[in-house]
């Protein structure tokens, strides 16, 4: 009966196209809203992935990553006295506004990296060489601040052309020159500013006045210890808080930076309500479109169903075959729903904007929403052919 | 009387059914007595509003009547569980409905196999036995179209065939001719009379089309939710309802 519910479901191309475009477009807005929501959220703890450190340390009163509490100069030294300790490097972060050469003036998020060990670099430079930033005054810049910092020229068309920061371009922080050596590959910020990479102590110079400039200090653990014991041990000898750099924000733990970051935000801001809304609202137009639709193609072959029923089909071969047909279309509305939302998420990342970070939890949970809402559709068909007199056959 | 030696295919006794609220009862039965017998086939005649889809569908085992006995082929149908009467009409029970009631989104052959896939048989099997019925009625070379390509008779064909597929011993046909013409309708009635004659087999029709009286047996004649008479020759009753 299974082959023949399925015949019954593709004969009817015009309601089938329907049920599946309610089936996909909700799957596609549960899957696309909840991966910018991710991708979004992954943008709050952006410092951790671009900055690769095994061990953060921290003021104590620090939530998240982005909410640096200076620390002293000293409290370096006395992390790097903890047993265990192979090194530590000292970061600094704060938002500085840089002054264009056009007048115009930007907030950049400036990171001062130890320049001796350079830890905490960036990975890639698409321009230029780390080492030139031991040279006077330097900075590397990341690619979309080269591009939003960029000069502002009037094209022979009469248009308005940005031209991107590039090597040997200078811009003022603090009335302090900055020349940029290197522009390299990061991912973007939550906060939006762009990356401007320079020493330690010229960061300090930055940022004057600044009594503290330690944001964070970057440790890495001796052979045969684990970030995590490592993190007991700092947070033991020296009062302050230390993390690990885990940026799986799915698993529990307290010690992650990122995982606290992540939920932070969670619980801080109203991203996730109207990311939430988004994800109902796919929900319940996936219920709302495929359930009258299924309800409409059950209507439609109610007097089958009547007479399948006086033919001796109990409720029970009905039901599955409502579930079949249900499900059926439940999975190939998600494959199409996901595989658009997969499409534009290639787009997106390709253009950066918005972020996009499909984790298989979110293909998972939409799966399960859609079958939920096919399961729900098969339910509404269920009761109305159950409430179908099979003796109605017998009435024209 | 014992069901396997009984001549007796189906037989009602004092069965009343009525419909709607007591204050506003309809009654469709009314100490109704009716016997069919096996290898033959029976018609339930008799004017608009006089019982006889009511009867058929106590027969069919759809409705459960408020009092009587039911009893077709030995079996008790009156007290049974919906459950039992779902299992009985399965094993026991053919239909041929007056609008055919094929489902249009399947082929043909796919419309006869339901009977027998809902018994759950094999699809092999429910296949090669729908393809031999399809040739049976005609209809070779049709088995993978669609009802909708199908004059009214041919529909017909396909509603006997979905009938008669699983060799139930009992065939309900409501209003088989109603939506066909004289020549056609003829032609269904014999192929019904001719693919169902079996002494273990009993067809009852019901209808309003006098002309095709002449392949019925007996004819019963019902009046006001009550068997009035049954007679063999179709001259002997009165017709002016019709």
């Amino acid at each position: 009966m299974y082959r023949l519910a399925l015949n019954m479901l593709f004969g009817d191309r015009a309601k089938l196209a329907m049920l599946l475009c309610g089936l996909a477009f909700s799957a596609l807005l549960m899957a696309q809203q909840s991966s910018v929501f991710f991708g979004i959220m992954s943008w709050t703890y952006t410092p951790m992935v671009n900055v690769r450190a095994q061990v953060w340390v921290s003021d104590p009163m620090v939530e998240q990553v982005n909410d640096a509490k200076p620390l002293r100069d000293t409290d370096l030294g006395r992390v790097r006295s903890v047993d265990g300790v192979a090194w530590a490097a000292p970061l600094h972060t704060s938002f500085v506004q840089a002054r264009m050469q056009d007048g115009n003036f930007k907030l950049i998020t400036l990171v001062g990296i130890d320049a001796d060990t350079f830890t905490g670099a960036p990975a890639i430079l698409s321009q230029g060489r780390i080492e030139d930033l031991r040279l006077p005054d330097t900075v590397i810049v990341d690619e979309w601040g080269a591009a939003l910092m960029g000069r502002k020229t009037l094209g022979p068309d009469g248009k308005i052309r940005n031209t991107p920061l590039t090597v040997g371009d200078t811009f003022e922080v603090n009335d302090i020159q900055a020349r940029i050596v290197g522009i390299c590959k990061v991912r973007r910020a939550f906060t939006g500013g762009p990356f401007v990479y320079t020493t330690y102590d010229r960061a300090k110079a930055y940022t004057l006045g600044a009594r503290r400039t330690l944001s964070f200090m970057l440790v890495e653990p001796q052979k045969g210890i684990t970030p995590g014991e490592l993190c007991d041990r700092i947070e033991l000898a020296t009062g302050l808080k230390a993390w690990t750099s885990d940026t799986v924000i799915w698993s529990w733990g307290e010690r992650s930076l990122a995982r606290n970051t992540f939920w932070w935000f969670w619980t801080n801001t109203g991203i996730p309500f109207s990311f939430g809304t988004a994800v109902l609202l796919g929900l319940f137009v996936g219920i709302a479109i495929s359930g009258q639709t299924f309800y409409s193609f059950v209507l439609e072959n109610l007097k089958y169903f009547a007479a399948i029923k006086a033919m001796g089909a109990g409720m029970g071969i009905i039901a599955r075959m409502l579930f079949v047909q249900a499900f059926t279309a439940g999975l190939i509305g998600f494959g199409l729903g996901a595989g658009m939302a997969q499409a534009i998420g290639r787009v997106m990342i390709e253009k950066g904007m918005p972020p996009f970070v499909m984790y298989p939890q979110i293909l998972w949970a939409t799966f399960v929403l859609v079958l939920g809402i096919s399961f729900v559709s098969a339910i509404i068909g269920i009761i109305k052919v159950s409430r179908v007199d099979a003796a109605s056959v017998f009435r024209g | 009387m014992n069901p396997l030696t009984s001549t007796v295919a189906v037989h009602t006794r004092g069965v009343d059914m009525f419909f709607g609220t007591p204050e506003n009862r309809v009654v469709a039965l009314k100490q109704a007595e009716f016997e069919a017998r096996r290898g033959e086939l029976i018609m339930l005649v008799g004017p608009s509003g006089c019982g006889k889809t009511t009867l058929l569908s106590v027969i069919a085992g759809t409705l459960t009547p408020q009092a009587g006995t039911v009893e077709v082929f030995g079996q008790r149908l009156d007290g049974l569980s919906q459950e039992a009467l779902t299992t009985f009409r399965r094993q026991h029970l053919g239909f041929v409905f007056q609008s055919f009631n094929l489902i249009p989104t399947l082929s043909v052959l796919e419309n006869v196999m339901i009977p027998l896939l809902i018994q759950g048989r094999p699809h092999d099997e429910a296949r090669t036995r729908s393809l031999a019925i399809i040739e049976k009625v005609g209809l070779k070379g049709r088995e993978e179209g669609q009802p909708n390509a199908l004059s009214g008779g041919q529909q017909q064909r396909v509603a006997i065939a979905r009938a008669l597929v699983h060799e139930p011993p009992l065939l309900i046909c409501d209003e088989p001719t109603s939506a066909l013409d004289k020549d056609t309708g003829a032609q269904i009635l014999e192929m019904v009379r001719d693919l169902s004659r079996s002494p273990e087999r009993c067809v009852v029709v019901v209808t309003h089309d006098h002309r095709i009286f002449r392949f019925a047996d007996r004819i019963a004649e019902m009046e006001d939710g009550r068997i009035s008479r049954v007679v063999a020759d179709p001259k002997l009753l009165d017709t002016t309802y019709l």
